[in-house]
């Protein structure tokens, strides 16, 4: 396990990474419930967070559990919960809740095989749960998807930061293999400015009204002018924060898409096909929503054709096909579960297209 | 360049541990490195196993199908990865639990009393890190000098005690003469 | 020389428009609540978790920093309000079936954890918001509209007794039944609630206040009868006590 904060570079599972980086990035209190294949995220924080002195609460569920980050959150701290697919379909609930109460939850969900209790090994079937939701009513979750475990950090610092920035409850979406794989990783300080939760946190009602973080609207107008506010917010979000890496994208005929883990054999891919002579660019979407749709939109007026690649049955490609809305073809190719096709398989199925 | 390793063995051989000292090594060379285990169902059964990758490039997949360099510490993971090594990479297995058969000619083997070496250096739990010498001298990969920091990363401050013992195991493993392959 | 011998405590809010139905006891309940807020002296430094159900309505009445929460979760709610705000006097008033069905298990462990938490919870032995289902505490035989026979033990097995439940987690501090029946009760309520409160601020542990109360509209009775049934029916059954207080034993 990680000390707090190192000036060297330390090897270290994904799951200790972001958990490190939570607690440096000030989150003040942790609450989860045990599941594989993150139980080393709550394993870390019972330990670290008692010894700071911060909170910590082995939750009697998960339902609770994202439940006590929306009461943490509404204080204005940084709060966090950690799980994985089957038990984060618990906390579709509180999601919602959190999204029409806007409050800054950060959830840490590292997939695993679905649907029903699955497996544990990795996988990339929750990016309909994490950028659809499931739960009630208009609403979307800001969704940043790590590839490394250096990302693991960094993404665990911007978590928390647009969280707080945009009021509103923000999914770091590993799994497996980032979960529980080692890399060198470096430390940081908290890399963003803190947010002023002055305005709306609940601190009790000194000289002033009490003030009320709720989501029931009774009256139909009201919750119609919410609901402008909150997408008017989330095209804010999509303005300002789409986040993607591209590399030979530029007179590429084929564009491989993919995200997470799997994206790594899928730049191998990438790299083998060029150097076969194949005009093969490689897309990665780093936050899933915001989705970078322009970007890709953009690059259906010169490829011939995208290949989405995913361990699932084929979620995001849906989003690939909506952005370059009948262009060119976008093909898919994916494995239902498990470490990611390897590159010399993404290889001879491109050839084979 | 890119390439990687499988260390595996019986649960409590140490094996995830060695994996880990493997992949600091890497680390403090200045390279990039990927440390990957079996988990789960997978664990059942009594072998255990982990992956590591370096590079001078980014790291890009694990998990792979093939490997050049297999440290197998018993029998069963002698049989489990023998066909998943490329032609020319390495076997190094664990004599003293592993029979000395070798059914591949496009492959190395090094075939090494890893457990009988370790009991000599005084604790039979050392075979893992005694493995390690053999793959740096094998592999020619990583220096002892790195394996020696990677030891005093890993061992926890509790453990510091056994750091001298460990030390003793990965030079024991590194002495080893290739010429008895 | 005029003298003030009742008002508005403090701690409600000016100008709010009652939502409550007519004769229904969550009125007194609630009022309860803020003239102990008013005598603690606590209300720029409570924070309220809110319920669903009737009971949702609270942070309308009450002018204390309030947090709505999902249904059944409001003490999941104020534990994390609470951990991350040791200072603060947190409470939640909910509804039975919001704290002892769909929310029993986020109750009992907070009860278990000892969390230094206040919970108000109405026990009308019916879901009310809804139109007058059957919940966890309806009584045997009593006739809702998802038991239209009246309850019966083949269907739908035993009401739960919640303060006894709760004084049986070692977290408790303090856990009582009371009633609001008579003005005799409404004062025994109110010191029980004050208690409740007081156990938080000391750090001795869960407070908690069981009250019955009445459901004129999905009785169907009027006021005064809804009353005699809270005596007549539902206090043989949950009969009102301390069943838990660390302070005295």
């Amino acid at each position: 396990m990680p000390e707090c904060l190192t000036n060297k570079k330390v090897l270290t599972k994904g799951n200790y990474a972001i958990a490190n980086a939570a607690v440096l990035a000030g989150c003040q209190c942790y609450f989860g419930y045990p599941i594989t294949p993150q139980s080393e995220i709550g394993e870390f924080m019972s330990g670290k967070m008692q010894e700071l002195k911060r909170a910590y609460v082995s939750a009697e569920s998960e339902l609770a559990a994202i439940n006590m980050v929306i009461g943490a959150t509404s204080t204005g701290v940084k709060a966090m919960t950690s799980s994985s697919s089957c038990a984060v379909a618990l906390m579709q609930e509180g999601l919602s809740y959190a999204t029409a109460d806007e409050l800054p939850v950060v959830l840490v969900s590292v997939m695993r095989g679905g649907p029903g209790l699955g497996n544990i090994y990795p996988s990339q079937g929750d990016y309909f749960q994490a950028t659809k939701g499931g739960g009630n009513g208009d609403y979307k979750l800001i969704v940043l998807a790590p590839s490394t475990v250096q990302e693991c950090v960094d993404l665990t610092y911007k978590a928390f930061y647009l969280a707080h920035k945009y009021k509103n409850p923000t999914v770091l979406l590993a799994d497996g293999l980032l979960g529980q794989m080692m890399e060198p990783v470096e430390f940081y300080d908290y890399p963003y400015p803190e947010i002023d939760n002055s305005k709306w946190a609940l601190t009790g009602a000194k000289g002033r009204d009490g003030r009320i973080i709720r989501s029931y609207a009774p009256l139909a107008d009201n919750q119609c002018v919410f609901l402008e506010k909150l997408f008017q917010k989330y095209k804010t979000i999509e303005e300002n924060e789409t986040e993607w890496e591209e590399i030979n994208t530029e007179d590429a005929d084929i564009v491989l898409v993919s995200f997470g883990s799997t994206s790594r054999n899928v730049k191998t891919a990438m790299k083998l096909l060029r150097e076969k002579g194949l005009k093969v660019g490689f897309f990665r979407p780093i936050t899933l929503f915001p989705f970078p749709t322009k970007r890709l939109a953009e690059l259906s007026k010169t490829a011939k054709k995208f290949v989405t690649v995913e361990v699932n049955m084929g979620q995001m490609v849906n989003d690939v096909r909506l952005a370059v809305n009948g262009a060119c073809p976008v093909e898919l190719i994916n494995k239902g579960v498990g470490a990611p096709p390897s590159a010399q398989e993404i290889v001879s199925r491109i050839e084979a297209l | 360049m890119e390439r990687n390793f499988k260390i595996a063995g019986f649960g409590g051989q140490g094996v995830l541990l060695a994996g880990e000292v493997l992949a600091n090594a890497f680390m403090l060379a200045g390279l990039n490195v990927t440390w990957y285990p079996s988990y789960g169902a997978e664990m059942r059964g009594g072998t255990v196993n982990c992956e590591i990758v370096m590079s001078d490039e980014e790291v890009s997949e694990v998990n792979k199908s093939d490997t050049d360099f297999v440290v197998a510490l018993n029998q069963a993971s002698f049989d489990k990865f023998l066909a998943t090594i490329k032609k020319g990479g390495w076997m190094i297995a664990n004599s003293s639990l592993i029979k000395e058969i070798k059914t591949r000619a496009d492959i190395n083997y090094l075939f090494a009393p890893i457990s009988k070496l370790a009991e000599e250096v005084g604790n039979i739990k050392m075979a893992n890190i005694l493995a390690l010498g053999l793959v740096a001298k094998a592999s020619k990969l990583i220096s002892i000098e790195n394996l020696e920091k990677a030891l005093d990363n890993v061992i926890p401050t509790h453990r510091k005690n056994l750091l001298p013992l460990n030390i003793k195991a990965l030079k024991i493993g590194y002495e080893y003469d290739l010429l008895h392959v | 020389m005029a003298t003030q011998v009742f008002k508005i405590p403090e701690s409600l809010r000016d100008n709010v428009k009652y939502s409550f139905c007519p004769g229904c006891d969550h009125g007194v309940a609630v009022r309860l609540v803020a003239e102990v807020i008013d005598e603690l002296g606590i209300r720029e430094n409570s924070i309220l978790v809110a319920s669903i159900g009737c009971s949702v309505t609270t942070y309308d009445f009450l002018n204390v920093d309030s947090l709505e929460a999902p249904h059944g979760r409001a003490l999941a709610e104020a534990t994390g309000v609470k951990r991350a705000q040791p200072d603060k006097v947190v409470f939640t008033y909910q509804g039975d079936g919001d704290f002892a069905s769909i929310g029993l298990a986020e109750s009992m462990h907070s009860a278990l954890r000892g969390e230094k938490l206040t919970a108000i919870c109405i026990n009308n032995t019916t879901y009310g918001m809804t139109g007058g289902q059957l919940g966890p505490t309806t009584l045997l035989g009593q006739v809702t509209t998802t038991s239209p026979t009246g309850r019966n033990l083949e269907y739908y097995g035993y009401p739960i007794k919640i303060a006894e439940h709760i004084a049986l987690c070692d977290g408790t501090a303090f856990s009582a039944r009371v009633s609001l029946d008579s003005v005799a009760n409404i004062r025994k309520a109110k010191q029980a609630i004050k208690k409740a409160f007081e156990v938080q601020i000391h750090g001795l542990g869960f407070g908690f206040v069981e009250i019955l109360s009445t459901c004129p509209t999905n009785w169907k009775m009027t006021p005064d009868k809804a009353h005699t049934r809270v005596r007549e029916e539902m206090m043989p059954i949950f009969k009102p006590g301390i069943y838990k207080d660390i302070t005295i034993n």
